[in-house]
């Protein structure tokens, strides 16, 4: 669970907000499910995704002046990370041409954002304090003018603060203005876990910037924080090292590349978005475009893969890898794979089966001492290594006890691995991989990271789950089309607290609605009721149904 | 053909640089196969340049020059100092330098290229059919003539330099090697200038609404491939999301209260306000903070305008495809329970059409607007298809009968009553084939006739005079996924015209994107990578790609995907037969495209067949409430087949000497149901 240190109780503005508020309020409940779907359906529909832990409504509707202007304050106050996401958020409330025109004369009940950040720490990290609070205030005898307050321990909770406020406001054609429906609000929010991930496969497709930087910016919408990025594979070497000027050339084209500086600008692209960036160098399999620079890393030139595990060299090149990469992803776990290994050209190649005879080892040991030596090698960078599941399958009293399992090929691992104390990734390929395109949302919905694990303390080491885009059948063209809406199921899983799932109408409604609002904002999300991802709608019809 | 006029020749400036250049040119050639070959081995070897649509004509050396990403701008003639130009020099920048490496100080490094000239000889802005759009581009290399080399545009208007620059930034990559951006087979002079005027995509926001966002996403990549025409299919029976003033209720129609746009978001898509900084671009172009601050700014403050030269043409698709008018005003249905086509009897109907094309005046200044007037539905044809059988048809409007119209007449009146209003607004009006096809002689020489059912009409229209638009819905329909590329690209507007001043007429052509199956999920891998292969046919020369040489025009429309890609456009594969579709996706392994390609099967011809039988040429007003979309053609045309074969199993069975007739009274039911009596004709 790893939720987040809880607020700084001395806060006397949110104690005095929270006062005003209790005064304010006409409906109070937790997660009432029955009340926001009563909500949608009548003409003041606010639809969160996902759901925040707490909440309070009211019945008011506001209007929001398309100046909004902002105030901040606390130690963070003054983060640029804040205001550029305030103006990122004013586009997107504001976004109809209407609301550009000159309006002199009208008057907004909201005219105020504050946003208070308590800490300046801008560091993002795995388990940094994404909470938040948002108060809505209506105007009413007490306060002439209306009032919209933002609290955050880190600016990254303040971002998705940001985030939910753009979700209470929606555009009325009608009066041609942006409402807040249902305040007074008041949101106490953060998530149920720690690690909510998406995989991107760069190696399988190229993935241009500009498709990366669209899949980025959506996950901040659904409150993703993990951008877990499956750089290289066996079919491409995109990624430019500087130690190895040569591994590049494993790309699929000359233009099919990113330069350090590339990943650098994705790296800070979704850092402003409070999206941790996970590299992955998969070793010693999946490893067969590393050897179009360097052969030696072959077995042999008719037997590619895994990465020779006799050659000191191919270590040295691995932390040659490592050591540039550090300079570009500041998070702080680093997958290292080792999932699908076959060591068939070990033991057929005769100077590798010679090898492990000098070192009386079976193929099988080989494959451990592998993973054990490339653990090392990120350990003295002062990463905390992720590894496939086969690793622990294999070899789980030998794993360096920092790991991080990554489940991926089914149900029961993390059970398995939090029971010895590792910590775990959830990724069942049954439910969260998004290119099993027969995986309908519902499934995705309802899988659940913590099944078979019901000890609390065993419970706090499943650090979340992750929804796995691998890329064979997925590039620029349909990439977006593929994550979404599935992987906002999978979100809301892991942002929101369980019983908030229990009722199967709402959440689809929920669900289509947040859909609509992507497609809104310019991400492709496909049809949610679709059976197969990613299909094309089967006749017309509106987005809200489908 | 319609080709607009050669910039100026007089003028000095492009004299001397054209006395220069050719003094540096080591290639020389005009346009014919040899160049495309040579296209194609420069595209194999280490310094590519593919440009999509080709230009006109071009020539080109073989030296590599860098461009300095500071590349400065300089403006001149009358039309230099225009906004659209400096605005589209900023789109550009970005687009060619857009990597990262590119953004950091580089002192002391010397480039090829660290200047732009745009000249731009008029300053009127004005976006119109037939605006001049040709451009020359120059790029002078550095040699013992001159220190450094230069880049020059020149155009008569600003759309002219804006397509200059589209180009520019073809000739341009990025050199992951050097992590300089490059420009190959220099010396270039390319004279270049659009085979027809009218270069259209439409959009369909009734069946799918396409939010604002993504109408801006379609729009700008459309300028990627020169196309000049958005023609927007607004409304249809499905829905009706725009706002008209003069008759608010009419967006009640739309599919929710959210799927809508208002008048301010229709004038936003027309003028196309871009943020100067794009949100996802204002972050990585953050090469200070106080050029980003500065332009966020500007952003809140002053809404900045950014035409990127492209039409935006309306429709108002009546008398059919209109049922979703109703739900705000029922009156314009005929009865409640027989919503299409519009109600013919009624002035109120003239009325509000009216209100809406003065409304749409406002915010549409493109100078043709379209009236529809296609699929208006009847059994007509099958009367004249099953002449041994007897139709009856029954008819619940009888109101015609006091102006002693037939249906096909009150069609025509409805048709032409519309023309009259768009004319009197000032419009042209444009008309899908129907209108054409059913009474040539009474529409208004002005008309431009659509095309879309197929081949033949186009002919048919010049000769009479008449203009013409080419959508042929075997070739040009991209919600057609059948179709692959070679069959879009080897489309030709001009087919069976010969006559060059009735060639002339044929003011270009569209490809169609209508809705029914493609949202904002996926309508840009739909539209994309087909439509640029239409773009390149109505913009070069035909002689580009009379060779059937498809490797070359498939590697440079495979280049051209990626390009697409790398500006954030999701354009689909472009080697499969079915469009929006995925290598692996299992239903499709075994039809994938791979040459192996079966015309006969195509799904499409057979639904064209089908259209035809159930909705025809020269038709008269649908009687019974018959749907026109793919799905509902199919249902009906199944039960006609249903009803032919019911016919002959009954009258076998009369033949067979056995006296009653087969058909129940359920069946004879099921078929008045859809308008049609049967009875046996008599043997004798």
């Amino acid at each position: 669970m790893n939720s987040p240190s809880s607020f700084n109780p001395d806060s006397l503005l949110l104690a005095a907000f929270l006062l005003l508020s209790q005064l304010l309020l006409t409906t109070s409940r937790n997660i009432g499910l029955h009340q926001l779907n009563y909500h949608g359906a009548d003409d003041s529909p606010t639809y969160i995704w996902p759901l925040p832990s707490q909440y309070t409504s009211g019945n008011q509707t506001l209007t929001v002046n398309p100046n909004l202007t902002l105030f901040t304050s606390g130690n963070g106050g003054g983060s640029r990370i804040v205001s550029e996401a305030f103006d990122r958020y004013k586009r997107i409330i504001f976004e109809h041409a209407s609301l550009k025109l000159p309006s002199s004369g009208i008057d907004y009940d909201l005219n105020k954002l504050t946003i208070l950040v308590h800490s300046d720490d801008e560091e993002l990290q795995l388990g940094v304090d994404e909470s938040y609070n948002l108060l809505v205030a209506a105007r009413d005898a007490h306060s002439v003018i209306g009032e919209v307050t933002i609290e955050a321990n880190s600016v990254y909770g303040a971002l998705h603060g940001l985030e939910t406020l753009s979700q209470l406001c929606s555009f009325d054609y009608g009066t041609k203005t942006v409402k807040l429906y249902n305040a007074p609000w008041y949101i106490q929010d953060k998530p149920r876990f720690e690690y909510r991930g998406l995989l991107i496969d760069t190696s399988r497709h190229y993935l241009p910037i500009e498709i990366m930087k669209q899949v980025i910016e959506s996950m901040s919408y659904a409150k993703l924080n993990v951008l877990h990025w499956h750089i290289i594979d066996e079919q491409s070497f995109p990624l430019e090292v500087p130690s190895f000027p040569k591994l590049w050339k494993g790309a699929y084209t000359k233009w099919e590349r990113y330069t350090i500086d590339d990943a650098s600008e994705i790296v800070d692209f979704a850092k402003k978005r409070g999206i941790n960036v996970m590299a992955e160098v998969d070793v010693p399999g999946h490893a067969e475009s590393w050897g179009t620079g360097y052969p030696d890393l072959w077995p042999s030139s008719s037997c590619r893969e895994p990465l020779d595990v006799s050659k000191n060299f191919t270590f040295d090149l691995i932390s040659g890898i490592l050591s540039d990469m550090k300079k570009i992803f500041p998070f702080g776990l680093f997958h290292l794979g080792g999932d699908e290994v076959n060591t068939d050209c070990w033991t057929s190649t005769p100077h590798v089966q010679q090898w492990l005879q000098d070192h009386n080892m079976t193929a099988k040991d080989a494959y451990k001492y592998f993973v054990l030596r490339a653990q090392e090698i990120a350990i003295s960078l002062n990463w905390t290594p992720v590894n496939w599941e086969e690793t622990f399958n294999s070899f789980p009293t030998s794993l360096n006890p920092k790991t991080v399992v990554h489940n991926w090929l089914g149900a029961g691992v993390c059970p398995k691995a939090v029971a010895k104390g590792f910590r775990c990734i959830y990724s069942n390929q049954g439910f969260w991989y998004l290119d099993h395109l027969d995986v309908p949302w519902e499934l995705v919905y309802y899988a659940e990271p913590l099944e078979y694990i019901t000890d609390a303390s065993q419970q706090k080491l499943v650090l979340g789950g992750e929804v796995c885009m691998w890329g064979e059948t997925a590039d620029a063209s349909d990439v977006q089309q593929t994550i979404w809406p599935r992987a906002a199921a999978a979100a809301e899983r892991l942002w929101s607290a369980q019983e908030s799932g229990s009722l199967r109408t709402t959440v689809l409604e929920r669900l289509e609605y947040f859909r609509c609002l992507l497609t809104r904002r310019g991400v492709p999300a496909a049809p949610v009721r679709n059976f197969y991802a990613r299909r094309p709608p089967i006749g017309p019809g509106s987005c809200y149904r489908q | 053909m319609n080709s607009p006029s050669s910039p100026n020749t007089n003028y000095l400036l492009l004299a001397a640089f054209l006395l220069f250049s050719q003094s540096v040119l080591t290639v020389s050639r005009n346009l014919d196969l040899k160049l495309l070959r040579q296209l194609n081995h420069v595209g194999k070897d280490d310094s590519p340049t593919y440009i999509w649509p080709l230009p006109l004509q071009y020539t080109s050396g073989n030296q590599t020059l860098t461009v300095n990403p500071n590349l400065a701008l300089f403006t001149s003639g009358n039309g230099g100092g225009s906004r659209i130009v400096s605005q589209a020099f900023e789109r550009y920048k970005r687009i060619i330098f857009e990597h990262a490496s590119l953004k950091l100080p580089t002192a002391g490094v010397d480039y090829d290229l660290s200047k732009l000239t745009i000249l731009v000889h008029s300053d009127d802005e004005e976006l119109q059919l037939g605006v001049d759009e040709s451009y020359n581009l120059l790029v002078a290399a550095s040699n013992a003539h001159s220190v450094i080399g230069e880049i020059t545009i020149e155009a008569n208007s600003v759309y002219g330099a804006v397509h200059g620059l589209e180009t520019l930034s073809q000739l341009c990559a990025f050199d992951y090697g050097t992590k300089t951006v490059k420009l190959y087979n220099a010396p270039w002079y390319i004279q270049d200038k659009p085979r027809f005027e009218y270069r259209g995509l439409l959009l369909d926001t009734s069946r799918h609404y396409l939010p604002i966002e993504i109408i801006k996403q379609v729009i700008e990549s459309m300028s990627f491939a020169k196309l000049n025409v958005l023609h927007w299919h607004i409304i249809d029976e499905e829905s009706f999301p725009l706002e008209v003033p003069s008759f608010p209720n009419l967006w009640k129609g739309a599919y929710t209260k959210w799927e809508r746009y208002t008048i301010d978001d229709a004038s936003e898509i027309v003028e196309m306000h871009f943020k100067l900084f794009h949100i996802k671009s204002a972050e990585a172009f953050s090469l200070s903070s106080y050029e980003y601050e500065c332009s966020n700014s500007v952003i809140t403050k002053i809404q900045l305008l950014q035409k990127i030269g492209i039409n935006v043409m309306a429709e108002v698709d009546v008398p059919g495809h209109a049922e979703s008018w109703g739900t705000g005003y029922p009156d314009l249905w005929p009865s409640s329970s027989c919503r299409e086509p519009l109600d013919v009897s009624k002035n109120f109907t003239f009325d509000l059409i009216s209100g809406i094309l003065s409304d749409m005046k406002k915010i549409f200044p493109f100078g043709l607007f379209h009236l529809g007037g296609d699929e208006v539905n009847t059994g007509q044809y099958l009367l004249d298809f099953l002449p041994v059988v007897l139709i009856t048809v029954t008819t619940s409007i009888c109101r015609l009968q006091d102006h002693s119209m037939s249906a096909k007449d009150a069609y025509k009146y409805f048709v032409l009553r519309a023309q009259e209003i768009a004319i009197s607004l000032n419009w042209t009006p444009v008309n899908w084939e129907e209108t054409f096809n059913s009474f040539p002689t009474s529409l208004n020489p002005k008309t431009v006739v659509h095309n879309w059912l197929g081949a033949g009409v186009c002919p048919k229209a010049v000769a009479k005079g008449f203009r013409c638009i080419y959508s042929n819905q075997g070739f040009w329909y991209l919600d057609h996924l059948d179709v692959p590329w070679e069959s879009v690209y080897y489309t030709e507007p001009l087919e069976d015209i010969t006559d060059a001043s009735q060639q002339k007429l044929v003011l270009g052509g569209e490809v169609c994107m209508w809705g029914e199956t493609a949202d904002a999920s996926d309508v840009q891998q739909t539209i994309w990578p087909r439509a640029a292969a239409a773009a390149e046919r109505l913009w070069s020369a035909p002689e580009s790609g009379s060779s059937r040489n498809s490797t070359t025009v498939l590697q440079r429309l495979e280049y051209f995907r990626c390009l697409l890609t790398r500006r954030g456009v999701p354009a689909a594969p472009v080697g499969y037969a079915f469009s929006i579709t995925n290598a692996s996706e299992h239903y499709l392994t075994d039809v994938k495209f791979e040459g192996a390609y079966v015309e006969e099967e195509k799904p499409t011809y057979k639904i064209v067949t089908l259209q035809k039988l159930v909705s025809p040429y020269g038709n008269v007003f649908q009687f019974f409430c018959l749907k026109t979309d793919t799905a509902s053609v199919l249902l009906e045309a199944s039960a006609s087949i249903q009803a032919l074969q019911d016919q002959i199993e009954d009258m076998l069975h009369t033949l067979s000497g056995k006296q009653t007739t087969m058909l129940t009274g359920e069946k004879r039911s099921n078929l008045s149901k859809q308008g049609i009596v049967l009875s046996t004709i008599s043997r004798s």
